[in-house]
């Protein structure tokens, strides 16, 4: 055993890792070879560095936490479960903030089997309020809000069947999907999926079209994206468009502008936005808070 | 119970089951976490999502290997995609700069200050082989499951973070590691 052979398997054998006939030859190349001899304390020094004291114990909210989103999950098969995912930062908002949304909802009324909601509001101020600084943080601050559940693509579609909307693996941009949600909106499905391109963020929402939209603050404006309707409300280089067709609003939050696939990735999500929005990219039954288009 | 009980009823989404593989577990995945992200916060976070994509997806579990190995796993994914969504971690907040000067002294406790800063510099995937063999005590087995990469890829993925370990240690210390250079190797037979 030579020493570039030896250098290379210092580390298993110290390791315990390296097989005994192997071993036999390496102790014999040391005790000739001070220099290889002087490399294994440097590795022995090594790892005893890395050795940690103790850190402290298991939280005990943890296992609460972790029981509260397996209380939660809705079994989609029988034979399945899922969890929702919240947030330490936001557990004790979202459980007052979903209780509000509970509470705007109105009973839901069937009409030539469209479903609609009478009175109902979907609060994106929670979201806008954190932007520009935290645009992933803002996102997962209005997915706990309304309940939102890790799950598949397809799982979300069937999970919201009474929605239009696609959830692509690649969007236009070379945006790559990251997860896909189920979310709540009072007694209505609905769904979420963050897409992420060189850690450049993308997020999409879609839910029924609503009554009212709340936006806090922040003012909504109408906008036309290419083919697309709809209205937006502008955060710093954030933008929250929402375009909407017969059954599904889109929501689109992202730094893309007109000139940079923005069309693209509205007309990937929403396949038939185009072909069904209104004049003025809201449901008839749409008003939203703070408009200023 | 035993390991396949608690597996067994896991998959029947049986909540005692459940407990029982955290209470056994969670030290484990939670230090592992810690060390990581260097944020309890953080570690708590991904913790829980952990176990709910565990128990999501303990059906999928096939006994290939041992179920706190196959939870590591998870955890260091989870880890890793928080890390490369958020980029670098900053230092903690107890980072003593002074730990340099104390170091040249021989001083075990500053050099392992500064190893925890080197550690948290390095790219996140040589960050995790180094802290699951050094820290965690895990072999090259349980190591190449965790990261999914061939067991015979271990040995070598190992001397490249401990190279790259000592050359940003290196810096901290102003001293030229020599032992990359080649000059002194000779062949012997």
């Amino acid at each position: 055993m030579n020493c570039r052979s030896t250098r290379e398997s210092l580390g298993a054998y110290l390791d315990g890792e390296l097989p005994v006939e192997a071993c036999a030859a390496l102790e014999a190349h040391l005790a000739g070879c001070s220099t290889c001899a002087v490399e294994l304390d440097s590795l022995r020094a090594l790892a005893r560095s890395l050795e940690q004291p103790p850190t402290k114990g298991v939280p005990a909210e943890l296992w609460d936490r972790i029981e509260r989103g397996l209380q939660s999950s809705t079994p989609i098969a029988a034979s399945s479960r899922r969890g929702a995912v919240f947030s330490r930062r936001f557990a004790l908002a979202a459980s007052v903030l979903i209780a509000v949304g509970l509470g705007g909802w109105a009973i839901w009324s069937f009409n030539g089997g469209a479903s609609v909601a009478n009175a109902a509001t979907v609060d994106f101020s929670v979201l806008l309020d954190a932007l520009p600084h935290d645009a992933v943080g803002a996102f997962e601050k209005f997915l706990s809000k309304y309940q939102a559940r890790l799950v598949s693509p397809a799982e979300a579609r069937n999970a919201a069947k009474q929605l239009d909307f696609e959830i692509p693996d690649v969007l236009p941009g070379g945006f790559r999907l990251e997860k896909a949600y189920t979310m709540r909106f009072g007694d209505e499905a609905g769904a979420a999926a963050s897409y992420s391109r060189y850690g450049e963020f993308l997020g999409a929402i879609f839910h029924r079209p609503v009554h009212r939209e709340e936006f806090g603050s922040h003012k909504d404006y109408d906008c036309v994206i290419g083919k697309h309707r709809g209205h937006a409300v502008a955060v710093g280089d954030w933008k929250l468009v929402h375009v909407t067709d017969a059954t599904t609003c889109h929501c689109v939050l992202s730094k893309l502008n007109e000139q940079s696939k923005l069309s693209a990735v509205l007309s990937a999500v929403a396949p038939r936005s185009s072909e069904s929005s209104p004049p003025n990219g809201h449901s008839d039954l749409h008003e939203s808070s703070n408009h200023g288009g | 119970m035993t390991e396949s009980e608690i597996i067994r009823g896991c998959k029947r989404g049986d909540r005692a089951s459940q407990r029982e593989l955290y209470v056994q577990t969670s030290e484990r995945i939670f230090r592992l976490l810690v060390k990581m992200t260097r944020n309890q916060d953080t570690a708590i976070d991904l913790a829980q999502e952990t176990y709910l994509r565990a128990f999501d997806r303990i059906s999928q579990f096939n006994g290939d290997s041992s179920i706190a190995t196959w939870l590591y796993r998870i955890a260091v994914n989870e880890a890793l995609q928080f890390q490369r969504r958020k980029g670098m971690l900053p230092l903690p907040p107890d980072h003593d700069s002074s730990a340099a000067s104390a170091a040249s002294e021989g001083d075990r406790t500053a050099m392992r200050m500064d190893v925890n800063s080197a550690l948290q510099e390095m790219e996140a995937t040589d960050r995790a082989i180094l802290i699951l063999r050094y820290q965690e005590g895990l072999d090259y087995r349980q190591i190449a499951e965790i990261l999914d990469c061939p067991a015979g890829t271990v040995a070598s993925r190992l001397n490249r973070a401990r190279d790259r370990l000592r050359h940003a240690l290196s810096g901290s210390y102003g001293t030229e590691e020599e032992m990359t250079r080649t000059e002194h190797l000779r062949d012997v037979g």
